[in-house]
C-alpha cells in the first residue's frame, strides 16, 4: 500500500503540467530575453520571422541592438501570457495575431496608444478601417497597430483558365466566381477537361459566411449560426460528391505539390470515375494577401508567372499581425520608434511593400504605390488595387475572441458530414455541444 | 556513540528546492485552481465544487477516458506481444540467436525519434488519396478504394495505438530481456534434459518467472498510457477528431486549459485524472501483492 501511495504520488507529478505552464514564476524567462530597460537594447517577441528584415533596418538606423524571439504560433499565447503578467523577462514590443488580438486589447499588456505621447487617434484616417478598429478595445483605446491588411481572394492558373474557360482575365473569371453556383459551374467545366477546381473542400470555408457576415458570438453571449453557415455544410458535401477537388488537404505535401504541377489522383480507386487520369492539376487556391509571397512564391517553380488573383463569391480575410508596446516596458521611447517605423513610416513601408509584395494598410503609402504596382508572379497583374478594394468590405465587428476555436469545431463538424460519418443534423448538434463544452457561458441554439 | 552532524541535509537541499518549486507548488496551485473559475487572465474567483460537479456529469470526459483506455489497450497488447515474442526468440538457448546488441538498438530506435517527426511521418503514410500505405495496399490488390485511416474513429484509434506499440516495443523488449536473463539458466537446462518442449518451457518456466517484470511493464505502461497526449495532439492538430475519437484525457485537459482558457475546469480534470490513476495503481498493486503471496 505504501508503494501504491508513493506511485500515485509520482503520477501526481504529471499534474504539475497544468500549473507549471500557467503559474507566474516557473515558465518565465527561459527565452533568455535580457529584460527591458538596458537603454540601447530592445526585445521583440513574435510568432513569425517576417520582422527580421525590419529589425535589421532599425538596428542600422538607430545603432541599437534588437533581440527577436520567435515562438511558434501554437505556443505563442501560452508562453507570452505569464511573462506579461509578472513582467520578468517581458519583451518591449510584441506582436499579436488576429486569433487572439480581441482578447489581448482588453488586457493591460499593451500600452494605450491613444494617449500622449503616441496620439495614434490622429492617424485613424490613414489606415484601412478594419485594421485600425481591430487594435481598439471595448473602451475605445487603441492598443496595437498593423502595417498590413489581409483580405483574401482566389489565386488561379492562367494557362488552365485560358484552355478551359477561354479567358485568363481576372475580371471575367471573377464574374464567373461571384456566386457559389457560378463556382460549381466552373468546377464542372474544369472537371470535364481533366482539372480540379480546388485542392480540397476546405477551400470553400472562407465563403461560408455568404453575404451575411455575422460574428460567431453576439454581445449577449449567444452563438449565432446563420442560414449561410448551415448552407456551407451542403456546399462542402457537394464539392466532395461531385468530385471537384483533388483530395489534397490544406498544408499537406500534396496540397503544396499541386501548386506546381500535376499530382497523383487516380490510383485505380473505385469511386473515382473510370476515365479519370492518373494525374490531375489543381486550378485554384483560396488564399489571402500573404498567401502570395509566403505560400505560393516559396513553393512554386514551374508555374511561376502563370497565376492571377480574383474574387470569390464573397469577401473574406485571413490572419494579420498587429504590433504594440508592452505596458511595463522601461524602454517605451525606443519601442515606439520601432512600432512607428513598422506601421507608419513612408520610406520604410514603401521599400517593404515593393520588396515583399505585402499589402499595406497604411494608406499614404498604398495611395502612392498602388497604381504602379505589378507582380511578375501574377504575370504583371496589379494585386495591390485588387486586395485594397477587397479590404473595404471587411468588417472588424465580426471578429470575436472565440473565432479560432469555434472555426475549428465548425470545420470538424463539416468534415464529419462530408465524410458521411454523421448526418447534417447530428453534425450541427454535436457542434453546438462542443461549443457549449468549450465555453459554458455561451448560449447555443440546441439548449 | 557516533557523532552526528547535519551536513547531509545540505546535499539534499537542492533537490528539495527544485522539487518544491516545480512539483509541490504547481500541484497545490492546481488544486486551488480547481475550485476557481480562473481563465488565465485576471484573478481567480472561488466557485466551490462547481468544477467537480461538472466533471462528474461531463460526457466528454468519460468519452476521453474511454478513448484513452481503448488506445492504450491496443498499444499495450501489441507492444507486449511483440516484445515478448522477440525476447523469447532471443533468449532461447536452443536457437542461439546472434546479434542481440544490434537488434536491441534497432528495436529501440523508434523510441528515439522525436514524436513530432513520428506524427508527421505517419500523417504522410496514412494519408487518404495520397497516402503511401493506401497506394501500397492498392498495388497489392488488397483494397479497391482508399481508406481514410485518420478520419474514421476505429481506424484512427487503431492507428494511434499501433504507432505507440511500434514506438515502445523496443523499450519493453529490453526490460523483458533483462528479466529473462535474470532467470537462472539451470531451470532451462533442467527442462531441456527432462525433455520439455519449447512450449512447455515457455508456459511452465519463462512466463511464471517473468510475471513480476510483466507486472512492472503493465503498471508503467498503464500510467504512461493514461497520459497519452502527444500523438493524438500532433496527428489531429489538437482537435481530437474524427468525432472526438482521439480526444484523450490529457488532450482534453490541454484543450480546456490552453485552447478554451478554462484553467479552473482543466485543473479539476487534472485531479479527475489523478484519482483515476490512483485507482488503477491500487488495483494493480493489490493484484500483484496477492500473486506474490501465492507464489511464496
Amino acid at each position: 500500500m505504501k508503494k501504491a501511495l508513493s506511485l500515485s504520488f509520482v503520477s501526481l507529478l504529471a499534474l504539475g503540467v497544468v500549473a507549471g505552464c500557467n503559474n507566474d514564476e516557473s515558465s518565465a524567462n527561459e527565452e533568455g530575453s535580457s529584460g527591458s530597460g538596458s537603454g540601447e537594447k530592445l526585445t521583440v517577441w513574435s510568432f513569425t520571422d517576417e520582422l527580421e528584415e525590419p529589425i535589421q533596418v532599425f538596428e542600422e538606423r538607430h545603432g541599437v541592438e534588437i533581440d527577436l524571439t520567435i515562438i511558434p504560433i501554437e505556443d505563442y499565447p501560452t508562453r507570452l501570457r505569464p511573462v506579461l503578467q509578472n513582467g520578468t523577462g517581458a519583451p518591449d514590443v510584441f506582436t499579436g495575431e488576429l486569433a487572439f488580438i480581441k482578447d489581448w486589447v482588453e488586457q493591460d499588456y499593451w500600452e494605450d496608444l491613444s494617449q500622449e505621447p503616441y496620439n495614434v487617434e490622429d492617424l485613424e484616417g490613414d489606415y484601412v478601417d478594419y485594421v485600425f478598429d481591430m487594435g481598439r478595445n471595448s473602451e475605445g483605446a487603441v492598443k496595437a497597430l498593423s502595417w498590413q491588411t489581409t483580405p483574401g481572394g482566389i489565386f488561379y492558373r492562367r494557362s488552365i483558365a485560358e484552355e478551359v474557360l477561354g479567358t485568363d482575365d481576372p475580371a471575367e473569371i471573377g464574374e464567373r466566381f461571384s456566386t457559389m453556383d457560378g463556382l460549381f459551374e466552373v468546377g464542372e467545366e474544369l472537371k470535364a477537361a481533366g482539372y480540379r477546381l480546388f485542392p480540397d473542400e476546405g477551400a470553400v470555408r472562407w465563403f461560408a459566411q455568404g453575404d451575411n457576415p455575422q460574428p460567431w458570438v453576439d454581445e449577449n453571449d449567444e452563438l449565432i449560426v446563420t442560414e449561410e453557415r448551415l448552407n456551407h455544410f451542403d456546399f462542402a458535401k457537394e464539392l466532395r460528391d461531385k468530385d471537384l477537388t483533388a483530395f489534397a488537404p490544406e498544408w499537406s505535401p500534396a496540397w503544396f505539390a499541386a501548386m506546381d504541377g500535376p499530382i497523383n489522383y487516380n490510383a485505380g480507386w473505385d469511386e473515382v470515375d473510370e476515365g479519370a487520369s492518373n494525374e490531375v492539376e489543381v486550378f485554384s487556391y483560396a488564399l489571402p494577401t500573404w498567401g502570395l509571397h509566403s505560400v505560393l512564391k516559396t513553393n512554386v517553380e514551374e508555374t511561376d508567372g502563370d497565376w492571377a488573383v480574383t474574387n470569390g463569391p464573397s469577401p473574406y480575410f485571413w490572419g494579420g499581425t498587429w504590433l504594440g508596446i508592452y505596458s511595463g516596458s522601461d524602454n517605451k521611447d525606443l519601442a515606439w520608434e520601432f512600432v512607428k517605423m513598422m506601421t507608419h513610416e513612408e520610406e520604410f513601408l514603401t521599400d517593404w511593400a515593393l520588396d515583399t509584395g505585402d499589402v499595406l494598410s497604411y494608406l499614404p503609402v498604398t495611395e502612392k504605390i498602388k497604381d504602379e504596382f505589378q507582380d511578375e508572379f501574377l504575370a504583371g497583374q496589379n494585386n495591390y488595387t485588387f486586395f485594397l478594394d477587397e479590404a473595404q468590405s471587411i468588417d472588424a465587428d465580426t471578429v470575436t475572441r472565440y473565432d479560432q476555436q469555434i472555426d475549428t469545431l465548425f470545420g470538424n463538424a463539416v468534415s464529419d458530414y462530408v465524410e458521411g460519418v454523421r448526418t447534417k443534423e447530428e453534425a450541427v448538434d454535436e457542434f453546438y455541444n462542443l461549443v457549449k463544452n468549450a465555453y459554458p457561458h455561451i448560449t447555443v441554439p440546441n439548449e | 556513540m557516533k557523532k552526528l552532524d547535519n551536513y547531509g541535509y545540505m546535499f539534499i537541499v537542492p533537490f528539495f528546492i527544485v522539487f518544491i518549486t516545480f512539483t509541490i507548488y504547481p500541484i497545490l496551485l492546481t488544486f486551488y485552481y480547481s475550485f476557481t473559475n480562473y481563465n488565465g487572465m485576471g484573478d481567480p474567483e472561488f466557485i466551490g465544487l462547481a468544477n467537480y460537479s461538472r466533471l462528474l456529469t461531463d460526457s466528454y470526459f468519460y468519452s476521453a477516458f474511454y478513448n484513452t483506455m481503448y488506445i492504450w489497450g491496443i498499444n499495450f497488447f501489441f507492444q507486449l506481444s511483440i516484445a515478448l515474442l522477440l525476447a523469447i526468440l532471443f533468449s532461447d538457448i536452443r536457437l542461439k540467436m546472434r546479434g542481440l546488441n544490434f537488434f536491441r538498438a534497432v528495436f529501440y530506435l523508434p523510441n528515439l525519434i522525436t514524436i513530432a517527426s513520428v506524427a508527421l511521418l505517419f500523417g504522410i503514410l496514412l494519408g487518404w488519396h495520397h497516402g503511401t500505405i493506401n497506394h501500397l495496399l492498392m498495388d497489392l490488390g488488397i483494397i479497391s478504394s482508399p481508406i481514410n485511416w485518420l478520419n474514421d474513429p476505429t481506424t484512427a484509434r487503431w492507428s494511434v495505438g499501433l504507432i505507440g506499440a511500434w514506438m515502445w516495443f523496443g523499450h519493453t523488449f529490453i526490460i523483458l530481456m533483462a528479466g529473462i536473463s535474470g532467470i537462472s539458466k539451470d531451470y532451462f537446462e533442467a527442462a531441456l534434459i527432462d525433455g520439455a518442449n519449447r512450449w512447455q518451457t515457455l508456459v511452465k518456466i519463462t512466463l511464471p518467472l517473468l510475471k513480476p517484470i510483466m507486472l512492472y511493464v503493465l503498471i508503467t505502461s498503464l500510467i504512461g498510457g493514461l497520459q497519452i497526449f502527444d500523438l493524438p495532439m500532433l496527428i489531429t492538430d489538437g482537435t481530437g477528431a474524427p468525432q472526438g475519437s482521439l480526444n484523450t484525457m490529457v488532450l482534453y485537459l490541454y484543450n480546456q486549459a490552453f485552447r478554451y482558457d478554462n484553467y479552473g475546469y482543466a485543473a479539476a480534470v487534472a485531479y479527475g485524472l489523478f484519482i483515476i490513476t490512483v485507482i488503477f495503481s491500487v488495483i494493480t498493486f493489490k493484484s500483484m501483492y496477492r500473486s506474490n503471496v501465492k507464489e511464496g
